[in-house]
């Protein structure tokens, strides 16, 4: 049943446009004047990741002289929920162009929640302090993203980032064997949009209306009397393109029906 | 009386005794350390944190290593923000050689964290061992931060202790200031935190130069009758030819504020000839993705028709300024404007002026004033004049490479600990060396921090994401 291939990477998308709008925050340190000693941009990184790579990438050197650079920030999908709020009809599709003017027939989007996890380990409470008070301004309590889910008919749609709790570890009681962590993370929902399978529209693009009208509902007995037409003009237009309509009415006034099969007046 | 008087519990000359057998027995079963106290720069006097600090003292001093059966096991932690070491050790010092050898040099420092009259970082701790200090354990060449100072253990034998222990874990960096003078330990954060990248121009460059040609019949100027709207890239401006002469040629130029797109001015590339005052030629501004500009011509005899570059020059940062010399008598200055494309300069005229019965001199200020020379040093501080910003200097580099100047090869210096940003076209200059280069460019990606995801995620995002407006958290 199911089996057709499709990926649109619209999870990755998510977790990029996520990802991309933490990618350029800094922290300063103030020298005793108050002159600025240091910025620092904040590194940030997808937490999970295959452990050699990590190894390879942060170890390449074996006698590693420190045991990490701080301030960091990570982050991570935690968990994906239908949501049932933002549902839509299960059988309806709209029609799209594709980026070669073919039209696409595509289902409603499923509504999912993406959970996103983000946490910034600091060294000083300043620096994270500093990091929190870029980021929250901006949560109110969400922030739209619009992400070109599906790039082949240039979906865009607007994935509102919402913000659902920050949580604060701060250990710093205990004896001295244990060093002091600082530990923000804050908790998001990204509503995304999750697209099925896209296909090429069998029923094509459609280029002429046409519209026969009777004397009376009992169109079996009734005569014909009139049948109107509308076809755009130029006729090759697409829907994209700036185009006008030819209409035309004919007056029939015969017993004939038009058969839709034959497309004649039988 | 509780004690017996007739038994010693441990004379002064029994505990010296002690004191030496220990001293002597982390000399021969030790290891040399250095030892390297904190200085505080600045402490937060709320959050009660030491936001700056530097370490340029060390002290070498013999240690015996309490951890024979090396780091423990699982001191590698993968976490989420990436590989974390929590490798530690414990250091056995003796009392009497850091309170003789170390103790008076750093008598005071951080002393105004006990007495909160911190005033710089000539303050400290003294007698003891800090918590906050950093050890340089010399196999694996790795930063210790002591964690705990142990003074009572063995507990007061002989009525004295006589050895500090110190346990150590694993130092997490995070932009202090490493200069002890002693390459191997200033050298363990040398790839570590936030460094930044500055190429800097080759030692030398050449400075652009160009003649003006006059003529009369010219399009001397364009008057911009009105700017339009949406004009988001420059349109092709086309002046009508001339009945018999040769069509002057122009360009737009664009200016926006916040999403308004619209034309700033139209300059001229070439003044044509054959023009009449009485009849000046039409401008027909199209494309550029706008509509609604418009201009008019002013024809004038006796100017700037052409200004040729007869070097274009090279290694320009900053745009340069251009002067062109009046006439003789009465007229009207011609005035230019410089454009950079990759280092060159080329000319474009404002105004052609009038009133010249020769060709004017064409004055353009030179590429920079600066003779670029010399080596930066490990940890120096480097200034850029224009910025102002300053930075710790992690290496230099002299480009070498196929393609690449082997007489005027470009540099590369990495420096970490910046208080801003530098700006292309300023001079840095160090503070020990002296030397002096110009800045081309300046990259304010993490230098090889391969882990870090901050560009990776910018430029996959630059397909995807529509920020119409503007990405509030900033552009990458």
């Amino acid at each position: 049943m199911l089996g057709t291939y499709f990926y649109h990477e619209i999870i990755r998308k998510t977790i990029i446009g996520f990802g991309t709008l933490f990618n350029d925050i800094y922290i300063r340190h103030q020298n005793k004047d108050g002159s600025i000693a240091d910025e620092t941009k904040v590194g940030l990184s997808y937490g999970p990741t295959q452990k050699f790579i990590a190894k390879i990438q942060q170890q390449s050197d074996l006698n590693k002289s420190i045991a990490i650079t701080l301030p960091r920030m990570s982050f991570e999908m935690s968990g994906i929920q239908y949501d049932p709020s933002r549902k839509t009809s299960v059988t309806k599709t709209f029609k799209t162009n594709d980026a070669n003017d073919n039209i696409q027939k595509v289902y409603m989007p499923v509504p999912y929640n993406i959970s996103f996890e983000l946490s910034i380990y600091a060294k000083l409470s300043d620096d994270a302090l500093q990091i929190i008070e870029q980021i929250l301004p901006y949560f109110q309590p969400s922030f739209n993203l619009t992400i070109d889910l599906v790039d082949s008919i240039g979906e865009k749609k607007d994935v509102p980032v919402v913000m659902d709790n920050i949580e604060l570890q701060d250990d710093y009681e205990g004896d001295f064997s244990t060093r002091r962590a600082l530990i923000y993370t804050l908790r998001f929902t990204a509503k995304t949009y999750i697209f099925g399978p896209i296909s090429d529209s069998t029923e094509g693009l459609i280029r002429k209306v046409q519209v026969d009208i009777y004397t009376d509902t009992d169109t079996k007995n009734a005569k014909r009397e009139m049948r109107y037409t509308a076809t755009p003009d130029p006729i090759t237009a697409n829907p994209g393109d700036n185009y006008g309509f030819d209409e035309d009415w004919e007056f029939l006034g015969d017993s004939k029906s038009y058969s839709p099969t034959q497309q004649l007046d039988i | 009386m509780a004690l017996n008087p007739f038994f010693l519990q441990g004379s002064s000359s029994e505990q010296f005794l002690m004191q030496d057998l220990i001293n002597e027995q982390l000399k021969i079963y030790g290891i040399d350390v250095y030892y390297l106290p904190r200085k505080i720069l600045n402490l937060d006097d709320v959050l009660r944190e030491a936001e700056t600090s530097k370490f340029d003292d060390s002290f070498l001093i013999e240690a015996y290593l309490d951890n024979y059966e090396g780091y423990a096991p699982g001191s590698d932690i993968m976490s989420k923000f990436g590989l974390r070491l929590k490798n530690e050790i414990n250091l056995i010092i003796s009392k009497e050689r850091f309170e003789d050898f170390i103790g008076p040099f750093i008598s005071g420092l951080n002393q105004g964290l006990v007495d909160k009259t911190l005033t710089g970082f000539e303050t400290l701790l003294a007698k003891r061992p800090s918590e906050g200090d950093l050890i340089f354990f010399p196999l694996g060449e790795r930063l210790f931060e002591i964690k705990k100072v142990e003074f009572e253990k063995p507990f007061y034998q002989l009525g004295k202790n006589y050895v500090f222990e110190l346990q150590c874990e694993l130092y997490e960096y995070e932009n202090e200031v490493i200069d002890t003078t002693i390459d191997v330990v200033d050298n363990t954060v040398e790839d570590e935190g936030y460094i930044t990248t500055l190429n800097l121009s080759p030692s030398t460059n050449t400075n652009a130069e160009a003649t003006a040609s006059i003529g009369d019949g010219i399009v001397s100027r364009i008057i911009l009758n009105n700017d339009g709207y949406d004009y988001t890239s420059e349109p092709t401006v086309t002046i009508s030819a001339p009945t018999i002469g040769i069509t002057a040629t122009a360009v737009a130029i664009t200016t926006s504020v916040g999403n308004a797109n619209s034309l700033e001015s139209i300059v001229i590339t070439n003044a044509g000839s054959g023009y009449a005052t009485t009849n000046p030629p039409t401008i027909n501004i199209s494309g550029g993705g706008g509509v609604g500009a418009a201009a008019t011509a002013v024809v004038s005899n006796s100017g700037v028709r052409l200004l040729t570059m007869d070097e274009e020059g090279s290694e320009y940062y900053l745009t340069p300024t251009v002067t062109i010399d009046g006439p003789v008598g009465l007229g009207e200055t011609a005035t230019a404007r410089t454009v950079l494309n990759d280092g060159k300069v080329t000319l474009q005229i404002v105004n052609a002026g009038f009133g010249y019965t020769e060709a004017p001199s064409v004055n353009i200020s030179a590429a920079s004033n600066v003779s670029a020379a010399g080596t930066f040093l490990y940890n120096e501080t480097v200034t850029g004049s224009l910025s102002g910003t300053t930075a710790v200097v992690r290496s230099f580099e002299v480009l070498r490479g196929p393609g690449i100047s082997t007489e005027n090869p470009p540099r590369t210096l990495r420096v970490a600990i910046n208080s801003g940003q530098f700006s292309a076209g300023e001079t840095i200059t160090g503070s020990e060396s002296s030397a002096v280069y110009v800045l081309k460019s300046y990259d304010n990606n993490s230098y090889e921090d391969s882990y870090d995801e901050n560009e990776e995620f910018e430029i996959e995002a630059d397909s995807i994401l529509d920020f119409t407006e503007k990405n509030p958290f900033g552009e990458y």
